[in-house]
């Protein structure tokens, strides 16, 4: 913004964090179709956290691999998620907790740029994983409305991108899955 | 009268956002349009006190949208915000050469976007 910063308007922080999260689940709720549950997905990265490089996984319970279903702003041949994730990482993630990963300025690669991945869940199953990659450069870390949109993501994301047998697929938790 | 806002952004999930923020936070009036071109003529139409406009559009984006409303008489003097993802100085500099008289980046605050309307319009 130029010039200073406007602090006048008497709203709370926790209010537009409701306003934020209402809209994200709306917007969800809303979708029509996959094509746009996926924009749904990229405008509340976008718009509400701050990043323009995104890739959702697909579990694949059959082949017990996880599939590159939709990216935007990356190189996907650049991502490995088991090891971006790591064991530990990916345990946690298929259990259905986010993992957030601090990063390492020390390192170029395209792993070192993983910010937060979320398990897209679906009765009571993770049935794909978003990784949110590098922020936006105004964007300096993730706060704790972040984490209640990584909720909303978490718990609502999966039937509009994934219909309602989104979890005929899904790996089971504690399958081991690995890609 | 209340004061109206032409808010305009090409994703659904953005001017939910910025709906909702106006109508629960302010009184201001909002009209929407999703992309520049569409800006362009609802500002003639509705002649609004204010426009926030995401950059990147379809069909015209918020720079070329910008300088096609300081082109016409009609809306030469209404304050137009850009919003936008990209905060890079020279991006914004490309903003306010395009002829928009704030700009802010997303992810957008609401609060502070609240104060910077009011900063323009009033409470």
């Amino acid at each position: 913004m130029k010039g200073d910063k406007h602090d006048r308007s008497g709203s709370k922080p926790s209010e537009m964090n409701d306003l934020r999260l209402e809209a994200a689940r709306k917007r969800l709720a809303e979708s029509r179709g996959q094509e746009d549950a996926i924009e749904g997905v990229r405008e509340i990265v976008a718009n509400f956290i701050g990043s323009e490089e995104i890739v959702l996984f697909k579990v694949d319970r059959r082949n017990a691999t996880f599939q590159v279903f939709w990216s935007f702003g990356v190189d996907i041949e650049d991502y490995d998620l088991p090891r971006a994730l790591g064991e530990a990482g990916l345990q946690h993630v298929m259990r259905g907790e986010c993992h957030l990963e601090a990063p390492d300025r020390n390192r170029s690669n395209a792993v070192a740029k993983v910010k937060a991945f979320i398990p897209l869940r679906f009765a009571n199953q993770t049935v794909a994983i978003l990784a949110i990659l590098r922020l936006l450069p105004q964007k300096v870390g993730f706060d704790r409305s972040d984490m209640d949109l990584f909720k909303v993501l978490s718990d609502q994301a999966a039937e509009p991108l994934f219909g309602p047998k989104a979890h005929s697929n899904a790996a089971p938790e504690g399958s081991g899955i690995r890609a | 009268m209340s004061k109206k806002i032409l808010v305009v952004d090409d994703s659904k999930t953005a001017l939910m956002m910025e709906r909702e923020i106006l109508e629960r936070r302010t009184t201001y009036q909002c009209v929407t349009a999703s992309d520049g071109q569409e800006a362009v003529e609802k500002a003639q139409q509705e002649r609004p006190d204010l426009v926030l406009m995401d950059v990147v559009m379809p069909r015209m984006n918020g720079f070329e949208a910008c300088k096609r409303m300081r082109q016409q008489p009609s809306t030469r003097e209404i304050p137009i915000v850009l919003v936008t993802t990209r905060g890079e100085e020279s991006y914004m500099e490309a903003g306010f050469q395009s002829g928009c008289n704030d700009y802010i980046t997303k992810p957008v605050d609401g609060a502070e976007l609240v104060a910077l309307l009011q900063s323009y319009l009033g409470e």
